[in-house]
């Protein structure tokens, strides 16, 4: 295949954005819906990352690598889901500040296990040896199939996303969210319902970050910054919180910008892009949430669909 | 229990985690007295670090002189935040959930922009070595001392104010119900803007303290962010004395189990666990009440 078109830089900025897109729509369901900021999107993230590379690397498996990196992914997954779980439990009852330090303190808490345990995830130092599961020739064609199949992986959550809106359990996240109160004396089983939202999110969470170690081929702690965390947020807030496709619009908007158009089409001097413009793009991102959430809370796409329809209904 | 480890712990504990009781004071206040969970403070606490730097740095001046001003500037960055954000913020009737975030944004926001003032690399104080001095058997720096005296002194001072003056009655009055407080003739941007100054206060100096320790680095305030927010909301319930407390225990239990574990992040762990489940514990005991 002739790739000669296509540039290295595009191809880990689509990944960026698209990776982004998939951690916002899943943090999309948590807090557009059911209104639960998750701060610790990353630990979640990099649960399923180092499962994933601990697993795939560590583990001397007795068949080929396509099984061995299948079956290390679905674990990943697996044990993201249930971290998410555990978290869940920790925060149903909290009010947001208590959510707030769960989130962080789960995040914190994997930061410490991946520097702590040397001997499983390289510590500082990183651990190496991650590949893709084929080889269809150069590295640039290896990298642009994973971003089609990650590509993929992002579409699925998106119509997950999709049907939790038009499915009865969407309803209900968003009754818990909206009152949760009101919702339990419904009988509505609040927290079974935050606990399967943050099973579920975490799950997806891990995988993404499996996938994007995939991508890194060495997973190092400073992939654990609370950068993915913000990153999936500003998206998010950004496109609007409350619509499924906020996270889509948000991600490209924003991760899109920096690391498509600022990384590699604007005439900027080559020394502003070791230190300058990363740091730049993290206080845009701050400045961006500050903004958004204080003029416009439900970002560019504003209200939810059915509350749309509900004003137009009785409006008349 | 070892003796020596008790008594090590006890000096290592009050003297290393001073800073932290006192940046607890700073944000409880903020908590406690507008309802408000500010992330951005973890910038005020960094910043401290940096204006103590930079005025140590730049004029020359040594570490305790410079602790005027430091604390001063990052108490008057904490009422610029306020007036920036904050009370835009509350006029527009933003929600609790939306004003964590903005102040995590904030948050975000000054990390970042900070390090276009003060440049990227880690910067240090520029000072001689502390003096050591002997306490039960365990060499202290001075710094640490004085990290100790002014938590000592500052929390008396705020306790005092809080409690006895009649300014610190205008700030209860003000936090408990702000419709009556106005109607009573408490002016409330005044008290307020008095809040968020001392609390800046607390914050810088001990971003000062943690910066003379080790290194001044924009993640400095956001590393201990998470204790902070821990020791409030665990102690929190009982009132600035019950931060000052679980500050105390949890600077005296973090050097127990550092010395225990022979490694700094697994007492933290620990700690980050134990406090998760006092907080699940008490939120399962009111979700009981909420039953009856």
């Amino acid at each position: 295949m002739n790739l000669d078109w296509l540039d290295a830089f595009l191809i880990s900025g689509l990944f960026h954005v698209v990776v982004v897109v998939g951690l916002g729509l899943l943090l999309h369901l948590q807090l557009g819906l059911a209104r639960i900021a998750n701060f610790g999107v990353v630990g979640f993230w990099g649960v399923g990352m180092y499962t994933f590379g601990v697993l795939f690397v560590k583990v001397d498996w007795p068949f080929g690598d396509v099984w061995a990196f299948l079956i290390s992914l679905v674990a990943a997954t697996i044990v993201a889901g249930l971290a998410g779980l555990l978290v869940g439990w920790l925060i149903a009852d909290l009010d947001e500040d208590g959510v707030l330090v769960g989130t962080l303190g789960f995040a914190t808490a994997v930061f410490i296990l991946a520097t702590t345990e040397q001997d499983l995830t390289g510590g500082a130092l990183g651990l190496g040896g991650l590949k893709f599961p084929y080889n269809v020739g150069s590295v640039k064609a290896n990298e642009f199939l994973w971003l089609i199949i990650v590509t993929l992986v992002v579409f699925a959550i998106f119509l997950y996303a999709w049907r939790v809106h038009r499915s009865p359990y969407g309803r209900l996240l968003i009754a818990v969210g909206a009152n949760e109160p009101l919702a339990r004396s419904l009988g509505k089983p609040a927290f079974r319902t935050k606990l399967w939202l943050f099973g579920v999110g975490s799950a997806g969470m891990g995988l993404l970050g499996a996938l994007f170690g995939v991508m890194e081929r060495f997973l190092a702690t400073s992939n654990l910054g609370i950068d993915v965390t913000l990153a999936a947020m500003v998206a998010l807030i950004f496109g609007g919180t409350a619509r499924v496709w906020g996270a889509v619009l948000g991600g490209v908007l924003t991760i899109g910008f920096f690391d498509i158009v600022v990384q590699s089409y604007l005439p900027l001097p080559r020394e502003w892009y070791s230190q300058a413009i990363p740091v730049l793009r993290e206080l845009i991102f701050g400045l961006a949430i500050m903004i958004v959430l204080l003029f416009r809370p439900l970002g560019i796409l504003g209200d939810m669909r059915r509350d749309k329809l509900m004003r137009s209904v009785h409006s008349d | 229990m070892d003796l020596d480890l008790l008594s090590d712990s006890l000096v290592i504990g009050l003297t290393e985690h001073a800073p932290l009781v006192l940046a607890a004071i700073g944000f409880a206040l903020l908590y406690r007295l507008t309802g408000l969970i500010n992330v951005a403070y973890s910038e005020t606490v960094t910043l401290g670090a940096y204006f103590g730097m930079w005025t140590n740095t730049t004029f020359g001046l040594n570490f305790y002189a410079v602790l005027i001003p430091a604390g001063i500037m990052a108490g008057l960055v904490s009422v610029a935040t306020y007036f920036a954000v904050f009370r835009p913020a509350k006029r527009l009737n933003v929600g609790v959930l939306e004003m964590i975030i903005i102040s995590f944004g904030l948050s975000i926001f000054l990390r970042h922009g900070l390090q276009f003032i003060f440049g990227y690399p880690v910067r240090f104080f520029d000072v001689p070595p502390p003096d050591t001095i002997r306490v039960l058997g365990v060499g202290v720096g001075s710094f640490r001392l004085v990290a100790l005296a002014s938590v000592a002194v500052l929390s008396l001072v705020i306790f005092w104010v809080i409690q006895r003056s009649s300014l610190g009655l205008q700030i209860r009055a003000l936090a408990s119900d702000e419709d009556l407080a106005q109607a009573s003739g408490i002016r409330p941007l005044f008290v307020t803007v008095l809040i968020w100054f001392i609390a800046g206060v607390a914050g810088g100096l001990a971003g000062a303290f943690y910066g003379v320790g080790s290194s001044v680095a924009p993640l400095l305030g956001w590393r201990q962010f998470l204790f902070i927010l821990l020791v409030v909301l665990v102690g929190g319930a009982k009132g600035l004395g019950g931060v000052i407390v679980t500050g105390i225990i949890t600077g005296v239990a973090l050097a127990a189990m550092s010395l225990q574990f022979g490694q700094v992040l697994y007492a933290q762990l620990a700690l980050i666990l134990g406090f998760m489940v006092l907080l699940k514990v008490r939120s399962r005991r009111i979700a009981e009440t909420g039953k009856v």
